[in-house]
């Protein structure tokens, strides 16, 4: 579904990624964990071409999504994103957060994209909290209500971009019972994380990065076990 | 005592010309509607081609800005009705020629635009970029994510602004009297011809003020309140701000 060909990107002189392969398939839930600036939430960034790079290619379900004919909006719509400061409208409540893409992008009639919503919203356990504005809600609240907004496009693969944090310890659990519901939906994933305990429950693969390559991927349980390479080591070392 | 009295607070000549001036404010409300109306669109029009992402629209758009805040309204209304005028007539070229309140209106669309277009710009600046990219990432295109996202939260906070930008065009209009646009200063000075006291001018700054202190008011109340709403509201905003600043085409 996803699949990063030798992909290359800086900012300026600073090279952020040095060469990446990755081929994402249907229903997998891929953990990327690393140090920070090791380029794993710009690889996400990436995927859905919120970053353009600067050597090789992104297929998207097949659709090069580096090539400049190729319409990004249409492939975004496949691509469900959740940030890390969450980024929720702040103008807009709960449910006119969820409503506002299915109507303005797919062109949904008010009534249906508000039984979607409400659906959702109900999904990710917030249907009591639906007419709240975001700075009425807690962090944890507006991270799912950013998850639903993003299903909401019916997208075919998720991307999650270290959205626990930016959350007190408390809320993260919320947030995780969520995806993991969506990975046990068979939903594709890629979640840039440093939840050890997600990547080692619901991950099918886990890939660690560090200066900007993929230093080593393989089976969650036994990666967090018995890592091949130093460096793995050493950070799984730090984090568990 | 008596000599100030006569000559500024003289109450007879003040009974006489505020009929006359409230008659004259009816002008004064349709510069100031037609400006507005128009100097914000072509603001925010401007605004936006100053954030574009093609450096040719951009730097049209500084150009026009920078010029015509350089610029006296003065020397441009001046311009637009007797220097344009002036071309017209000998020209025939008959379009050039305007009347008093077009060529009033004209100027000051031009100049308030780019005024209001700095106003729009850091509005829309300080609408954190994570909004876009969140709106992009749905699938929105730019413009949508322009109209339904960032547009309706930049709005809010400039609002204070354009309301001191309201108060200054206000004050601006009395420019308009040297192209003899038959406004509140116009006649005013009119009235201080024929009575030969400088009373009638007292009168017009009584209704300048009048009209403008509610608004100072109300641009100060509103500056309080965003300013208190501002700041225990948006957490989110914080923890992104420290994150590095993508600055790629969303």
């Amino acid at each position: 579904m996803i699949t990063l060909i030798d992909v290359h990107k800086s900012f300026g002189a600073l090279q952020v990624l040095r060469g990446i392969d990755l081929h994402v398939t249907k229903s997998e839930v891929v953990v990327v964990i690393g140090p920070s600036g090791s380029g794993k939430s710009t690889m996400l960034r990436c995927m859905n071409a919120l970053e353009p790079i600067q050597k090789g290619k992104i297929l998207i379900e097949g659709i090069d999504i580096t090539d400049p004919k190729t319409n990004v909006n249409k492939v975004r719509q496949k691509i469900g994103m959740v940030f890390q400061s969450f980024n929720l409208f702040p103008h807009k409540s709960a449910l006119e957060n969820v409503m506002l893409a299915p109507m303005k992008v797919q062109g949904k009639s008010r009534q249906e994209a508000e039984a979607v919503a409400r659906d959702l919203l109900a999904k990710v356990g917030l249907d009591e909290k639906a007419g709240g504005y975001p700075d009425q809600l807690s962090g944890g609240q507006q991270q799912r209500v950013a998850i639903a907004r993003a299903l909401a496009m019916q997208p075919d693969m998720m991307l999650f971009d270290e959205v626990t944090s930016a959350l007190d310890p408390e809320l993260v659990a919320e947030v995780l019972n969520v995806m993991k519901d969506l990975a046990l939906g068979g939903m594709t994933m890629v979640v840039v994380t440093h939840e050890m305990g997600f990547a080692r429950e619901v991950g099918s693969r886990l890939i660690f990065m560090d200066g900007g390559v993929i230093v080593e991927e393989g089976d969650p349980r036994q990666m967090i076990a018995n890592p091949r390479e130093d460096r793995t080591q050493k950070f799984l070392g730090m984090v568990l | 005592m008596d000599q100030l009295t006569k000559y500024y607070f003289n109450w007879e000549i003040l009974r006489d010309t505020f009929p006359l001036l409230i008659r004259a404010l009816g002008i004064v409300l349709e510069l100031l509607v037609l400006g507005l109306i128009f100097s914000f669109i072509f603001g925010l029009i401007l605004s936006l081609m100053r954030l574009s992402r093609f450096r040719p629209i951009r730097w049209i758009a500084g150009a026009y800005v920078d010029f015509f805040r350089g610029l006296p309204l003065l020397l441009l209304l001046t311009f637009i009705y007797y220097g344009l005028g002036l071309v017209g007539s000998r020209s025939g070229l008959r379009f050039l020629i305007l009347d008093p309140i077009p060529a009033a209106v004209l100027g000051l669309t031009l100049c308030y635009a780019a005024y209001s277009s700095e106003i729009f710009r850091a509005g829309i600046q300080s609408i954190h970029h994570g909004q876009m990219e969140a709106a992009r990432s749905l699938g929105m295109t730019y413009g949508q994510s322009m109209r339904y996202v960032v547009l309706p939260q930049a709005i809010k906070i400039v609002v204070p602004p354009l309301t001191n930008e309201l108060i200054a065009m206000i004050k601006d209009t009395s420019l308009a009297s040297v192209i003899t646009t038959p406004e509140l200063l116009f006649r005013a000075r009119e009235k201080m011809g024929v009575v030969a006291n400088p009373t009638p001018l007292t009168a017009a700054a009584i209704v300048y003020v009048v009209f403008t202190i509610p608004l100072i008011r109300l641009a100060a109340r509103l500056e309080t309140r965003q300013g208190r709403r501002r700041s225990p509201v948006d957490v989110s905003a914080d923890i992104a701000g420290q994150l590095p600043k993508g600055a790629g085409p969303v």
